[in-house]
C-alpha cells in the first residue's frame, strides 16, 4: 500500500484551513481574480442568477402541462357549450347525426343559431365507442396478463428485453397504419374466415349478434381487434412492472411448499397486483375510448345506427370528429363544429375518468407492495 | 424415519398439476406469439405491397394531385419531427427537472398527476381544440406552427414523465455524494443527476417523437395537407407530413393513389423503427459508463 | 490560521475575545453544543454535547437507527435539505458557528469532507471524479491538475491501480477501488474534518483494512469522524469513542476508558457485544 504523499507533488494538505465559512465578500471569491468591488459584486450577481436559473426555468416549463391541460379544457367546453345548451340531454340518447339544412335561414334555438332541421344525437357513438373498447379489452387483457407473467416468471433478461422491443414497436407503429393493415387485410380475412365459421351460430337473441352480414371486413369485429392490438402495449408494460414488484421472498414461499410455477402465480402473485391489473385495464381502456384513425379507418364509420352485430358497421366518437369536421365546415352557423366539440366533451370526460381511475388503482397497488 | 409408501393417487395428483402447468405456461407463450404476429403482419403487408412501386422518384418528386412522390412530405415530417423535438424536449425534459427536482412535494404530486392527465388526453381532441383556437379562433388557417404546438402538447407529458421518473430513480447517494464536496447545486444537476438520468431520458425523449411522427388525428385539421415544401410563416403555411396520404389516398380507386398510400406507410415503419433503434443504441451508449448499466 | 505562541501574546490585547485564543492553542475541530434533530418531530439526536479535539480521529458506535449518521450528517448540514428536519443548538467547527445564518454551504462542505456508506463514483471518468470538486472550488490551476489527481489518487493507494485508465468509467473498479476512489475525490478539496458514514462496511476485509491504514496516516492533518457497526473497527483506528443510544449520546473518552473500563453500564454492555 502506499504512502503518505500528500506534501511530495508540492501540494500541502490544507493550504486553505481556516477559511471562513461565511460568505463575506473576502471570503467567498478571491479578490485577485477579480479587483474591483463593483466587478466582484456583478460577479456574484451572476453567479447567483446562473445558480438559480434552472430551478426558475424549470418550474415555468413545469406549469406549462398544467397549463395546456386547463387551455384545452376551457377552450374545448367554451366551444361546446351552445351546443350542450341546445342539444340537451337528447344528445345522448338520441341517435339521429343531421347537419340540418345549408340553405334555409337559420334559424334561434335557446339564444343559438342553428340550421333548420339540424338535430345532433350521439347515442349510437357513445355506445360504439363502448363496444370497440370492450372488445378491445376482452382481446387485450388476457393477452397483455399472460405475456407479462411469462417475461418476468420465464424468460431470460435478454429475451424479455426484446419483449420490450416489440412492445415499443407496437406503440411506434402509426396508427393510421393499424388501419391501412385492419382495412385492407385483417377486415377481409376476418370476412372471409371468421364470419362464414360464425354464421353456423344460431340465430337466436344475443347469440345473433355475433353472426350476420359482414361489409367487406370493416365493422366492430376488425375495429375491435385492431383497437385490442394497439392497446396491448400499455396493458402488458404495466402489468409486467407490476409482476416485478412482487417479493421473490412470496413466491420463493409458494414454490418451498411445493407449488408448481402457475399454482404460485395464481395463488401468490395473483392477489398481490389484482388491483393494479384493474388499473392498468383501465389506462388501456382510456387508450382505446380515444384511439381514432385505425377504428375510423376500419369501423365503416356509418351514422345514426347501432351495431346489429359484431360485423356490423359501426362509428365511434372520436372517429365522428374526425369524419365530420369536413362537413361541419359547411355550417355557416357553426353549430356543426359545436355539437363535435360536445362529442369532444364526453370524449374527454370518459376519458378522464377511465385515466384517473387507473391512476388511482395503480398508486393504491404500488403503495401496497411498499408497506406490506 | 420411515419410508412413505409410494402412493399411485399422489402420483396421479403430481402428474396432473405438472401437466396443467405446462399447458397454462404453453397458453402462456401463445400470447407472446399473439404480440409478435400483428407485428409481422403488418410490416410483412406493408412492405411487400409497397416495395414493387417504390423507385428514388417517390423521394426526390413533390406529390402532384393524387400521384408523383412524396418528397414534400418527408420534409414535412422530418420539419415537425425537429420543431417538436426542440419546443416538446426543452418543455418536457424542463418540466420532468422541476417536477423531480425542484418541485414542492405537494406541488410536484400535483404536477405528476396533471402530467399523467394530459398524456391520456386523446389526440384527436388536442388536434380539435389546436383547430378551434389556432386555425379557426386565432386566424391562422392552416399552419406548421399549430402543427407543432398541438403535436407538442401531445408529446410533452410522455417526455416530462420519462425525464421525471429516470431523475428520481437516480440514487440519492450520489446526489448527496456532490453536495458532499461543495458542488453547486447547478453542478450537482448538470453533471451528477441528468448524466445518470440521461439513457431514461433520451429513450423516452426519442421514443416519444417516433409516436409524434405518427399522428394523423392531430394534424388533419393543423397541419393541412401540401404539396410544397414547408414555409414558416405563422399563418398560411400548410405542411405535408407522411401520414396524410396514407389515410387519404388508401381507398382511392385511382392506382396512382393507393400505391403513394402504401409507400408513404413503409417510409413510417421505417422512420419510427429506426427512431426506436437509435433509441436503444443510444441508450446502451450512454449507460455504459454508469452504475446500473442495464 | 497559524498563530504561533510569542504571535498570540503579543496580541493578546487585541483580542477582545479570550476564547479565540483559547481556540488556537487547544483546538476544537468541532463543538456540540445541546444540538437536537428532529425528522417530523420526532427526536433523532437528543441534546448531544461532544467536543472532538484537533487532529484526532473519534468513531461513533451504537446500535442502528440510534441517530449516528443524522448526527454525521448534522456537521456537514447533509440534513437540511430532507424533508421533515429540524434542530436546535449548535455545531462549531474550529470556532464558526455551522449554522449561522451566512454561512455558505459550499464552502462548509468544502472544509467538512464525506464518505458515505456505499461506494458512489460520480458518472464520470476516474479523473473528472477527483478533478470536478478541485475545478468547482477554484483550488488549484487547471494545470495543475493532472498533478492533484495523480497526487490524490496516491494518497489513497489506487494511482497504481488505474494510472493506466484515468480517461475511463470508474464503475469498472472493485468495491474496495471505488470507495477508495471516493476517499480521494473527498481529500481533494482539502477538508479539515472528514466524516465517514459506515465507509467500510460494504467492503471486503482486505479493502476495509487498506483504508483503516489511510485514515490512520491521515491524522493528524486531518479530524476524522467515523461512524461504524465493528466495534473491532474503532478500537483499531479511533483515538476516542462516542457511543449513542436512542438518539443521545451515552458516553464519550477515550478509546481504551470505553473499552476497557467503561463509566455507563449500557456501553459495558454494548462494548461486551451483549446487544447491538
Ligand atoms: N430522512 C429521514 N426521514 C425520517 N426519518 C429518518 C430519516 N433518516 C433517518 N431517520 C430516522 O432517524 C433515526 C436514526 O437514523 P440513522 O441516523 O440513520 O441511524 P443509524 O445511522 O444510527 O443507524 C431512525 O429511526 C430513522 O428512521
Ligand atoms: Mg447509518
Amino acid at each position: 500500500m502506499s504512502t503518505h504523499t500528500s506534501s511530495t507533488q508540492g501540494l500541502p494538505f490544507s493550504p486553505l484551513r481556516g477559511s471562513p465559512l461565511s460568505a463575506s465578500p473576502k471570503g467567498q471569491l478571491n479578490s485577485s481574480k477579480y479587483p474591483y468591488r463593483v466587478f466582484l459584486g456583478l460577479a456574484r450577481w451572476w453567479r447567483a442568477v446562473v445558480e438559480q436559473s434552472p430551478q426558475y426555468l424549470s418550474a415555468v416549463l413545469g406549469a406549462i402541462p398544467f397549463l395546456a391541460l386547463v387551455a384545452i379544457v376551457i377552450i374545448l367546453f367554451h366551444e361546446a357549450f351552445p351546443a350542450i345548451k341546445v342539444n340537451g340531454g337528447g344528445f345522448v340518447t338520441h341517435s339521429k347525426w343531421s347537419v340540418g339544412s345549408e340553405y334555409a335561414n337559420p334559424i334561434r334555438r335557446d339564444g343559438v343559431a342553428t340550421p333548420v332541421g339540424a338535430t345532433y344525437g350521439a347515442w349510437p357513438l357513445i355506445l360504439g365507442t363502448l363496444e370497440a373498447s370492450a372488445l378491445a379489452l376482452i382481446i387485450a387483457v388476457p393477452v397483455s396478463l399472460l405475456s407479462a407473467l411469462i417475461v418476468v416468471e420465464k424468460l431470460s433478461a435478454r429475451a424479455s428485453r426484446w419483449v420490450g422491443v416489440f412492445l415499443e414497436i407496437l406503440v411506434g407503429i402509426p396508427s393510421v397504419i393499424y388501419g391501412l393493415w385492419g382495412a385492407l387485410t385483417l377486415g377481409p380475412f376476418l370476412a372471409h374466415h371468421l364470419a362464414p365459421i360464425a354464421n353456423h351460430i344460431p340465430n337466436v337473441p344475443i347469440l345473433r349478434f355475433f353472426r350476420g352480414p359482414t361489409y367487406n371486413g370493416e365493422g366492430l369485429l376488425t375495429a375491435g381487434v385492431v383497437l385490442g392490438i394497439m392497446i396491448i402495449p400499455i396493458i402488458a408494460s404495466t402489468a409486467r412492472d407490476l409482476i416485478r414488484q412482487v417479493p421473490a421472498s412470496l413466491k420463493d414461499g409458494g414454490r418451498a411448499i411445493g407449488m408448481t410455477d402457475f399454482e404460485v402465480s395464481r395463488k401468490v402473485i395473483w392477489p398481490w397486483i389484482k388491483s393494479g391489473i384493474v388499473g392498468a385495464t383501465f389506462l388501456g381502456l382510456g387508450r382505446a375510448l380515444g384511439e381514432t384513425m385505425a377504428v375510423l379507418m376500419t369501423c365503416g364509420a356509418v351514422l345514426g345506427t347501432t351495431a346489429h352485430s359484431i360485423f356490423s358497421n359501426m362509428n365511434t366518437i372520436a372517429a365522428t370528429i374526425v369524419s365530420q369536421l369536413d362537413s361541419a365546415q359547411t355550417d355557416g352557423t357553426g353549430f356543426a363544429v359545436r355539437s363535435l366539440a360536445e362529442l369532444g366533451c364526453i370524449l374527454i370526460v370518459i376519458t378522464l375518468i377511465c385515466n384517473i381511475g387507473a391512476k388511482l388503482l395503480l398508486s393504491r397497488a404500488t403503495h401496497d407492495t411498499t408497506t406490506t | 424415519m420411515t419410508q412413505r409408501p409410494p402412493s399411485p393417487a399422489l402420483d396421479q395428483l403430481n402428474k396432473k398439476r405438472r401437466f396443467k402447468d405446462r399447458l397454462l405456461w404453453g397458453i402462456a407463450a401463445c400470447a407472446l406469439i399473439v404480440i409478435v404476429i400483428p407485428i409481422i403482419w403488418i410490416i410483412s403487408q406493408v412492405v411487400s405491397k409497397a416495395i414493387p412501386h417504390m423507385s428514388m422518384s417517390v423521394l426526390l418528386t413533390n406529390t402532384i394531385g393524387n400521384g408523383g412522390g412524396l418528397k414534400q412530405a418527408i420534409v414535412g415530417s422530418i420539419t415537425l419531427l425537429v420543431l417538436v423535438g426542440a419546443i416538446a424536449g426543452v418543455t418536457g425534459i424542463g418540466a420532468g427537472i422541476y417536477i423531480a427536482r425542484y418541485a414542492p412535494r405537494a406541488i410536484a404530486g400535483f404536477l405528476r398527476s396533471t402530467v399523467e392527465i394530459l398524456a391520456g388526453v386523446p389526440s384527436i381532441v388536442v388536434g380539435f381544440v389546436g383547430y378551434i383556437a389556432l386555425v379557426v379562433g386565432s386566424h391562422w388557417s392552416f399552419s406548421i406552427w399549430a402543427a407543432t404546438i398541438v403535436l407538442s402538447a401531445m408529446v410533452v407529458p410522455y417526455i416530462a414523465k420519462a425525464t421525471e421518473v429516470s431523475l428520481r430513480g437516480v440514487s440519492d447517494s450520489l446526489r448527496e455524494a456532490g453536495e458532499a464536496i461543495g458542488l453547486r447545486d447547478s453542478l450537482v444537476l448538470r453533471k451528477i443527476l441528468i448524466k445518470s438520468a440521461s439513457p431514461g431520458i433520451v429513450t423516452g425523449f426519442i421514443l416519444a417523437l417516433a409516436i409524434s411522427v405518427g399522428e394523423t388525428a392531430p394534424l388533419l385539421y393543423t397541419a393541412g395537407w401540401s404539396t410544397t415544401s414547408p414555409t414558416f410563416s405563422l399563418k398560411h403555411s400548410p405542411i405535408g407530413y407522411l401520414t396524410y396520404p396514407v389515410w387519404t389516398f388508401y381507398d382511392f380507386p385511382v392506382k396512382s393513389a393507393s400505391y403513394l398510400a402504401l409507400e408513404a406507410a413503409m417510409l413510417l415503419i421505417i422512420l419510427v423503427i429506426a427512431l426506436i433503434a437509435l433509441a436503444h443504441l443510444l441508450r446502451h451508449k450512454l449507460s455504459k459508463n454508469l452504475p446500473q448499466s442495464l | 490560521m497559524e498563530i504561533t505562541k510569542d504571535k498570540a501574546i503579543t496580541q493578546l490585547d487585541n483580542f477582545a475575545n479570550v476564547n479565540q485564543l483559547l481556540v488556537a492553542e487547544s483546538p476544537k475541530a468541532i463543538n456540540v453544543c445541546d444540538f437536537t434533530g428532529r425528522f417530523h418531530g420526532r427526536t433523532v439526536v437528543d441534546n448531544i454535547n461532544l467536543e472532538i479535539s484537533d487532529g484526532s480521529i473519534t468513531a461513533i458506535v451504537g446500535p442502528s437507527g440510534c441517530g449516528k449518521s443524522t448526527f454525521l450528517r448534522s456537521i456537514n448540514r447533509m440534513n437540511d435539505r430532507i424533508s421533515g428536519w429540524s434542530r436546535q443548538g449548535s455545531i462549531e467547527l474550529y470556532g464558526e458557528q455551522v449554522y449561522a445564518n451566512d454561512v455558505e454551504l459550499l464552502s462548509l462542505r468544502r472544509r467538512v469532507g464525506m464518505v458515505f456508506q456505499r461506494p458512489n463514483p460520480f458518472p464520470m471518468s476516474i479523473e473528472e471524479n477527483i478533478a470536478c470538486g478541485v475545478r468547482a472550488h477554484r483550488l488549484a490551476p487547471r494545470s495543475h491538475m493532472k498533478d492533484i489527481v495523480r497526487a490524490r489518487l496516491e494518497e489513497v493507494g489506487l494511482w497504481k491501480a488505474v494510472s493506466g485508465r484515468l480517461k475511463e468509467s470508474p464503475f469498472q473498479l472493485s468495491g474496495g477501488q471505488q470507495q477508495l476512489l471516493c476517499l480521494a475525490r473527498a481529500l481533494a478539496v482539502q477538508p479539515e474534518v472528514l466524516l465517514l458514514d459506515e465507509p467500510t462496511s460494504s467492503l471486503d476485509p482486505i479493502s476495509t483494512q487498506a483504508v483503516e491504514e489511510l485514515l490512520k496516516e491521515f491524522v493528524p492533518e486531518l479530524t476524522i469522524v467515523i461512524v461504524t457497526h465493528n466495534l473491532a473497527q474503532a478500537k483499531r483506528i479511533a483515538d476516542n469513542v462516542a457511543f449513542f443510544m436512542n438518539g443521545s449520546l451515552v458516553e464519550f473518552g477515550s478509546c481504551e476508558q470505553i473499552f476497557d473500563s467503561p463509566k455507563e453500564p449500557e456501553t459495558a454492555k454494548y462494548v461486551s457485544g451483549i446487544f447491538g
